[in-house]
């Protein structure tokens, strides 16, 4: 096996908590307030797509044990349709971390670092995560079981302080034209719900196995938990103009006010943040760096670290021109594109692997 | 390949003038004086005095001037020696003539040159191939004193000196179970210096004793003269600014590792043992925290931590504020802040820089100095790094706070060798945080985790039990649990004894109704 670390089941847990959760915080409340308007914090709960991806990852390593879904494809579809879908999914998790490293970089260039270069940004990012991947599986765990703390503490400290200001008034009337309008919000959160796909390429590394179905939906839940907090938050606070901001949560942040002293805490704001997307470029990294390796079949994933980083940097580039056409792309073709990828390819292959089982066992 | 194997060949340093060093001696008496004093030709300070044994044989006594208890000599071996006695004069019933304890056969060149080097004088006589070696080295050694780098104001105040044997009796005061393991070898070709591995059988992973022994023994070097240089040696990564082993001068401490797992590797000549594997938080203890009440030792370890980030981030903190994120700075403060930064021709990063380096020239020159000097530095740190700075409109007063409070911070760390580590990262961080502000910040600190998270000691990573996580070892990191809590015994590598004590232990006031 290329990788010989081993991660604990609760460190997979962590690392895919803290791969989806941070940019779902930043921009999801704004898109989901579109269609979902004052339900915005019900939409979190239809993780339909979330389910969906995570039983069909465990499901598929457990018919495949050691083996992730690129690898079982090969099995299930024989090898050179397998060999297609084994390109595929590291170029997509290549193309859809540029998107996420573009957004990253937009939003510290946007919010705090407005005269640096988009590149510095997006290439020091890129580097770190280089550095760490290079690492292995083993160290990027370890990064999020560091992290998740850190992360947890400054989100309470954004969320608690804000409590006296907020307005439940604000959430009325709750579900005035039924459930429909939250379920339209809750699509484009289908995006990040089905990047719990890359659960399949960490379950191989669980050293733990019998722990990690639990450690998995317990990681599910707590992305649907934190989203319905940021969620209520933004529109207890906000109301209607939740919909006007780009980073409605950040509004939150720098809305804090303590003891007249400690204002404008946005910068802590970006310190989670990068916190957050360092984990998250840093595991789809890893995916496509090990997706990569494999498909080629090489003995060493890490000589191909460095040259994949370069080209991600070119990736975040090259995604879209701007960062308007960028969130237009994100609410149109990503989600259609992930949903397919991530949802719908992994679907048909597990009923295709079920089916030949089930001929397999009856002959 | 790159990096080819070839070594140059091992200069066998103590064996310089010895052709065939498992040569035997002949029976004749001038045949050996003749070789031992090849060997020892220009060593004005090795004695070779000659007497007759019962005024018959000839004998030699050979030592080394300095090394060797005289008065002992003279009392214990020359005067039954050189009165008549009527027994054969044989090696076995010349033996039984001196009243020494510790008297040993020695056959070959090399152990004759091994035992006069360490002090032990060596009588030959007429007629014997073989000497007698006799354990009366004694030689000039400091006394025990309190270690002045790592003093407590509670708890045991001996230190480690430079002799070997006095530190392993120190050790074996404290641990007097058999299961106290010393074994040792000598390392340095030219030095020859005895080096020792203490652990105890049991609880030390035997893999680890071995991992430590492989290490020492693949160590080839002229000499080695303090333990610092085995340091250097056996660690897992050298280009790392961290320390991967700990070194102590207090034997309490060095038990303590052993009642945990550890390794205790003590050099002859130096008073600082190294004890392995080490930890990042084990570097951030004192031994101060056990000694004190467990709520105070716990509350004085959270200042450390605090105190630590401090150390490495808060200049850099202030650079990324000053430059980048003003508005986090209250309206009044920043006016503060402004007022006293208007006369500074500096940017904050070419302050801070400035200044830290000042301060970290001061702390060096205040070191090395002879303590008559020292005054004379204090004096004019005091100046530099502090109203007059401000008086001549070079710094801002907010910058001179904030370089003396990381100068204070680094100063907490309980081990040098972890804060110097922390004042060179300090660094890269205030430039990071000068280019990227906040995030440069959070770049740098990612990177520095990335390299303690990747850094083994021994095998154990550098960060457990943080990462990976180990719940039940966070007793001692983030608490200092009340010593009858600790019942477990934190697992390094291998097969693992778990417990250290029996449990319910907690002191209660006794059930019953003698009360009123």
């Amino acid at each position: 096996m290329i990788e010989k670390g081993k991660i604990s089941a609760s460190q997979m847990g962590k690392m895919l908590y803290l791969a989806i959760l941070p940019t779902a915080i930043l921009t999801t409340p704004a898109i989901t307030f579109k269609f979902a308007k004052q339900d915005l914090w019900i939409s979190p709960i239809w993780a339909l797509c979330g389910l969906i991806v995570i039983f069909v990852s465990l499901r598929l390593h457990r018919m495949y044990p050691g083996l992730n879904i690129v690898q079982a494809c090969e099995r299930i579809v024989g090898r050179f349709p397998g060999k297609i879908i084994g390109f595929i999914f590291p170029l997509f998790y290549l193309y859809f971390n540029g998107i996420i490293v573009r957004e990253y970089s937009e939003f510290v260039v946007g919010a705090f670092l407005i005269r640096t270069p988009l590149i510095v940004v997006s290439g020091s990012i890129v580097l770190v995560c280089a550095i760490a991947a290079r690492g292995g599986v083993e160290i990027v765990g370890r990064f999020s079981e560091l992290i998740l703390p850190a992360f947890i503490t400054l989100f309470l400290l954004i969320v608690v302080p804000i409590i006296p200001d907020l307005q439940v008034t604000n959430m009325l009337p709750i579900m005035p034209e039924g459930i429909r309008p939250s379920i339209e919000g809750a699509i484009v959160l289908q995006t990040w719900f089905s990047e719990f796909l890359t659960a399949s390429f960490l379950l191989p590394f669980v050293a733990d196995q019998k722990k990690s179905q639990k450690s998995v939906y317990i990681s599910l839940l707590a992305v649907i938990l934190t989203l319905i907090v940021s969620n209520l938050v933004t529109l207890l606070l906000l109301g209607e103009l939740t919909g006007n901001y780009t980073y409605p949560f950040l509004t939150v942040a720098r809305y804090i006010n303590l003891a007249d002293f400690f204002t404008h805490l946005e910068s802590l704001f970006m310190a989670i943040w990068v916190l957050g997307a360092f984990v998250k470029i840093c595991v789809f990294f890893y995916v496509t760096v090990l997706g990569a390796a494999q498909w080629m079949n090489l003995s060493d994933y890490r000589p191909i670290v460095f040259p994949l980083g370069l080209l991600l940097i070119l990736f975040s580039m090259w995604v879209a021109p701007n960062f308007q056409e960028l969130t237009h792309a994100i609410a149109t073709s990503v989600t259609l594109a992930i949903i397919t990828l991530f949802v719908i390819i992994p679907g048909l292959l597990f009923c295709i692997a079920w089916v030949k089982r089930r001929l397999w066992i009856k002959s | 390949m790159l990096r080819g194997k070839r070594r140059p060949p091992a200069n066998d340093g103590l064996q310089v003038n010895n052709p065939q060093p498992q040569i035997g001696f002949s029976e004749n008496l001038n045949e050996t004086l003749q070789l031992l004093q090849a060997v020892y030709a220009d060593c004005t300070d090795v004695i070779f005095h000659e007497f007759f044994i019962g005024e018959r044989t000839k004998a030699v006594l050979i030592y080394i001037d300095g090394l060797t208890h005289i008065e002992e000599v003279d009392q214990h071996v020359l005067a039954p020696l050189q009165q008549d006695f009527p027994q054969e004069h044989t090696l076995p019933n010349i033996r039984k003539k001196i009243a020494v304890s510790s008297i040993k056969d020695v056959q070959s060149v090399d152990d004759v040159i091994a035992e006069i080097s360490g002090g032990n004088p060596v009588l030959f006589m007429e007629g014997e191939n073989r000497g007698l070696s006799l354990g009366l080295s004694k030689f000039e050694k400091r006394s025990i004193e309190e270690p002045t780098a790592e003093s407590v104001l509670r708890g045991p105040r001996e230190g480690f000196i430079e002799t070997l044997r006095s530190n392993t009796a120190l050790l074996r005061r404290k641990v007097r179970s058999p299961n106290l393991k010393i074994k040792s070898l000598n390392l340095g070709t030219y030095s020859g210096t005895a080096v020792a591995i203490a652990y105890i059988e049991g609880i030390a992973a035997p893999e680890l004793v071995e991992e430590v022994m492989s290490r020492l023994r693949r160590i080839e070097n002229d000499g080695l003269l303090a333990s610092a240089y085995i340091e250097e040696f056996i660690e897992d990564n050298p280009a790392s600014p961290f320390p991967q082993v700990l070194s102590t001068e207090r034997p309490d401490v060095a038990s303590a590792y052993l009642l945990e797992g550890h390794v205790v590797i003590i050099a002859d000549g130096t008073p600082s043992v190294l004890i392995a594997p080490v930890t990042f938080f084990s570097l951030l203890q004192s031994p101060e925290d056990y000694y004190e009440r467990y709520v105070v030792g716990s509350a004085i370890r959270w200042l450390r931590y605090l105190f630590f980030a401090i150390s490495l981030l808060g200049p850099s903190l202030y650079v990324a504020v000053l430059s980048f994120h003003q508005e986090m700075i209250p309206t009044t403060l920043l006016l503060t802040v402004a007022q006293s930064r208007e006369q500074v021709p500096f940017p904050a990063l070419v302050e801070a820089v400035l200044m830290e380096s000042m301060f970290e020239a001061l702390r060096e020159a205040g070191a090395r100095l002879p303590k008559q000097i020292g005054s004379a530095v204090s004096i004019v740190g005091a100046l530099v790094i502090g109203q007059a700075a401000i008086a001549a409109g070079i710094v801002s007063a907010p910058m001179v706070m904030v370089v003396a409070i990381t100068g204070i911070a680094s100063f907490m760390a309980p081990r040098f060798t972890v804060g110097i580590a922390i004042r060179l990262l300090r660094f890269p961080m205030m430039f990071l945080a000068g280019f990227l502000g906040f995030l440069g910040l959070i770049l740098g600190i990612i990177v520095i985790l990335n390299h303690l998270l990747t850094l083994r000691s021994f095998g154990v990573p550098y960060l457990s039990p943080l990462a990976p996580m180990k719940s039940r070892e966070l007793k001692d990191v983030l608490l200092r649990v009340p010593r009858w809590m600790a019942n477990t015994r934190p697992h390094l590598t291998g097969e693992w004894n778990p417990y250290r004590q029996a449990p319910g232990q907690r002191p209660r006031p006794p059930k019953g109704n003698n009360g009123g």
